[in-house]
């Protein structure tokens, strides 16, 4: 068997710690010109030259080994516990070639452990655009480490970075600085108590709440004769710890790198200007909003009519072509309408996702970040709130989990608790499909009403995130605010393929993940639809001719009417209409209540179990969009989806919980029930009131 | 001959669908590791 060695990516956010992590496993995960997008280690495997192996673990981004939330104690718990199986044979240290003197605080520290430490210089690629020289060998020999100069956007250096990897027991594992200069006396009793541990481990442990093995501060603080230091005197310790640090950085840069600013090219400066302005840069981003919206709705509408009439005729096929029965009828009525009604809305999600990730790989996503944060304190929280909730457009899931480095747990939980009402890309198909069936075409300004209307939907979502968050914010009186510091990573020319990477994993993601379950949905609906008990169900056909005998009907109208007849007499017609009451009053019928109940799984369901429905009380093969647009309302007649229940739909969906795989995250983030289920009763409550509303104004 | 095939293949699927959702949804078993998350493999996310 091969040896395997363990490796720790190692870095401050945003340098680059996952393109290198990518680069080396030769995985696809997802990384992001903005900090933050590690929140958990990540592994992978990698072949080293002579056989070797190498585990590689991608850890979140953090600026020191001085923790202060959770994501960062990932990073110092597995660097502290040698009994840990991930424990690093060898730390990789990423820095971005920019803020290097910044980026070699945490170097420093990790050095200090004493564990064997290469240094990448990432982003090598951008050295003769910033006017950056570097002198590796001088660099190498005071910092005492091995450098990897690497650009992952061009993929070089990343070979020289796994033969380093590979003879990392060639690493010198001195410390870059005597970390008991600060207060020898204090150390040296420290070393007394603890003659066989790492002092600057022990004092890593001491100066924050972080579990290492069995040693933990309250065991330091029992031992006898040793008395540790009040708070305040540790922070000016740790602060007087920093300033030497920094002392022997800039003494290393000062002869190691040379900036010639005159080379430097530099239109950051001035685009931040504009892209970051009170009053501009809420312009400039609206109308990005506005373009990326009126994209979607312009360059996707002939892919899905496309897809939606392939669906259509391959039911057709299906029905005429293979022999009937029930297999043949839960095919052509059960499975394929139900996929159907996933499938069609790729061209939009795929867009969606491009333009977002062109801007996350840009760097304007974190602009967008720093421009929030001015709305998000007016309202209470910081602007680290703002990252999971522009994440929540593609997943409530991962931006839930994105909270973890807020280090302030009230404004944590605020954060988790208003992010659902972010629109996520769950949420766009029900939104689309009625959309196109209840606003009406026309422009405005060269925009689409439809267009206008998803934006404002995407506006609703946010915007009843931040006010939950204020009214939270009231109710649980946050007193501890987290400080919010973003870094502005440069601008960068989107590289194709990480966005075609994102574009593709995303969009599989959706179709697959939530594929899955609509077709097992629409698989237990159909049943439920085309089988019931008793014999309204069963003599249908007899009853229905009864009625009708004295009509002069056709062949085709009489078997619509006999389809029409067992639907409503079917397990699922029973319960639709026992739940039919609740949400009549919101202009809904049974089959739109059965969409709803079954859309508590995934939102995405609503539209595949609608086509489930419609398609087994019908004869005809048709495209979704035409089932839905002609569906009669029983009660009120006219068109049931019209423009107040199409309104009070879509807000129905803007607020509802509907998301069981949410509910789980919130439950084991929090800890507890209590929250999710909170969070799912006072949602539903005013998704179903807001309905109501909307509904009885407009009818 | 086709009516009992065809009701049989039916039922199977129906028999995979509801065990899909009910592992998904009711009864989960436990991972032995938890792997990456986060990125592209969704976390649970539908």
């Amino acid at each position: 068997m091969s040896k395997q060695i363990n490796v720790a990516l190692i870095g401050n956010p945003n340098t680059g710690k996952t393109s290198v992590f990518n680069a080396l496993t030769g995985l696809n995960q997802k990384v992001g010109n903005y900090p933050g997008i590690t929140v958990e280690k990540k592994e992978g495997i990698c072949k080293l030259p002579r056989g070797v192996k190498a585990h590689i673990i991608d850890l979140p981004g953090t600026y020191s080994l001085n923790a202060s939330s959770l994501d960062e104690n990932v990073v110092i718990e597995l660097l502290l516990n040698k009994n840990d199986k991930d424990f690093p044979d060898i730390a990789v240290v990423v820095s971005d070639v920019e803020n290097l003197k910044r980026n070699l605080l945490l170097f420093t520290q990790i050095k200090d452990l004493e564990i064997p430490t290469v240094l990448v210089i990432n982003m090598a690629d951008r050295m003769n655009y910033k006017g950056i020289s570097l002198d590796i060998p001088y660099l190498e020999k005071h910092l005492e480490t091995k450098i990897a100069l690497v650009s992952t956007r061009k993929n070089q250096g990343v070979d020289h970075l796994k033969d380093l990897i590979a003879n990392y027991k060639e690493l010198s594992v001195n410390p870059c600085i005597d970390a008991s200069e600060i207060d020898a006396e204090y150390f040296d009793n420290l070393k007394k108590a603890f003659p066989n541990q790492l002092l600057y481990k022990l004092w890593l442990v001491i100066t924050q709440d972080v579990n290492f093995g069995k040693t933990d501060r309250k065991e330091i603080d029992a031992i006898a004769g040793f008395k540790t230091k009040s708070e305040s005197e540790l922070k000016r310790l740790q602060q007087r710890e920093t300033i030497k640090r920094y002392q022997f950085i800039n003494n290393v840069l000062k002869k190691g790198q040379t900036i010639d600013a005159s080379q430097a090219k530099d239109l950051r400066a001035k685009l931040d200007r504009v892209l970051t302005h009170k009053v501009w840069g809420y312009v400039i981003f609206f109308i990005i909003l506005l373009t990326i919206f009126q994209a979607i709705y312009d360059w996707s509408s002939v892919p899905m009519d496309f897809i939606d009439s392939v669906f259509a005729s391959l039911s057709e096929w299906t029905n005429d072509k293979l022999p009937s029965g029930a297999f043949t009828n839960l095919l052509a009525d059960g499975i394929i309408p139900g996929l159907g009604g996933i499938v069609i809305f790729i061209p939009q999600i795929a867009f969606l996702f491009l333009f977002i990730a062109v801007l996350e790989e840009s760097g304007y996503m974190s602009r967008v970040v720093f421009l929030m944060d001015r709305v998000m304190r007016r309202f209470g929280l910081s602007g680290k709130s703002v990252v999971p909730l522009i994440s929540g457009t593609a997943c409530a899931i991962p931006a839930i989990m994105a909270t973890r480095n807020i280090e302030s747990w009230k404004e944590r939980l605020i954060t988790i608790l208003v992010t659902p009402f972010t629109t996520c890309s769950a949420r766009l198909p029900v939104y689309l499909i009625i959309i196109a069936l209840v606003i009406p075409d026309g422009r405005f300004l060269g925009l689409s009403f439809q267009a206008l209307t998803l934006m404002l939907l995407y506006l609703i979502g946010f915007g009843t995130a931040v006010v939950s968050a204020y009214i939270l914010n009231k109710i649980l009186k946050i007193k501890s605010k987290s400080f919010f510091v973003v870094e502005m990573p440069n601008y960068k020319l989107p590289l194709i393929k990480n966005v075609a990477l994102t574009v593709v994993e995303k969009t599989k993601a959706f179709v697959f993940g939530a594929g899955k379950i609509i077709l097992a949905i629409s698989i237990v609906l159909w049943f439920l639809a085309s089988y019931g008990p008793g014999e309204d169900f069963n003599n249908a056909e007899n009853i229905v001719k009864a009625e009708y005998a004295s009509q002069n009907l056709s062949e085709d109208e009489l078997h619509q009417h006999i389809a029409s007849y067992k639907l409503e007499h079917s397990f699922i017609g029973i319960t639709g209409r026992a739940i039919e009451p609740a949400i009549r009053p919101l202009g809904y019928d049974w089959k739109i209540g059965i969409a709803i109940v079954s859309s508590f799984a995934a939102r995405e369901v609503f539209v595949g179990t609608l086509a489930t429905i419609y398609s087994v009380g019908s004869d005809e093969e048709e495209t979704i969009k035409n089932r839905m647009a002609g569906e009669v309302n029983p009660i009120l007649g006219g068109p049931l989806f019209n423009f107040a229940s199409g309104i009070s739909l879509l807000l129905f969906y803007a607020f509802a919980m509907q998301c069981m795989s949410t509910l789980a995250i919130v439950k084991k983030e929090t800890n507890s029930w209590k929250w999710p289920m909170w969070q799912l009763t006072i949602m539903s409550a005013f998704a179903y009131i807001v309905a109501l509303i909307a509904f009885q104004v407009l009818k | 001959m086709n009516t009992i095939i065809q009701n049989i293949l039916a039922f199977t699927v129906l028999a995979f669908a509801i065990r899909f959702l009910v592992l998904k949804f009711v009864w989960k078993p436990k991972k032995k590791t938890a792997k990456a998350c986060g990125g592209t493999d969704g976390c649970g996310c539908h």
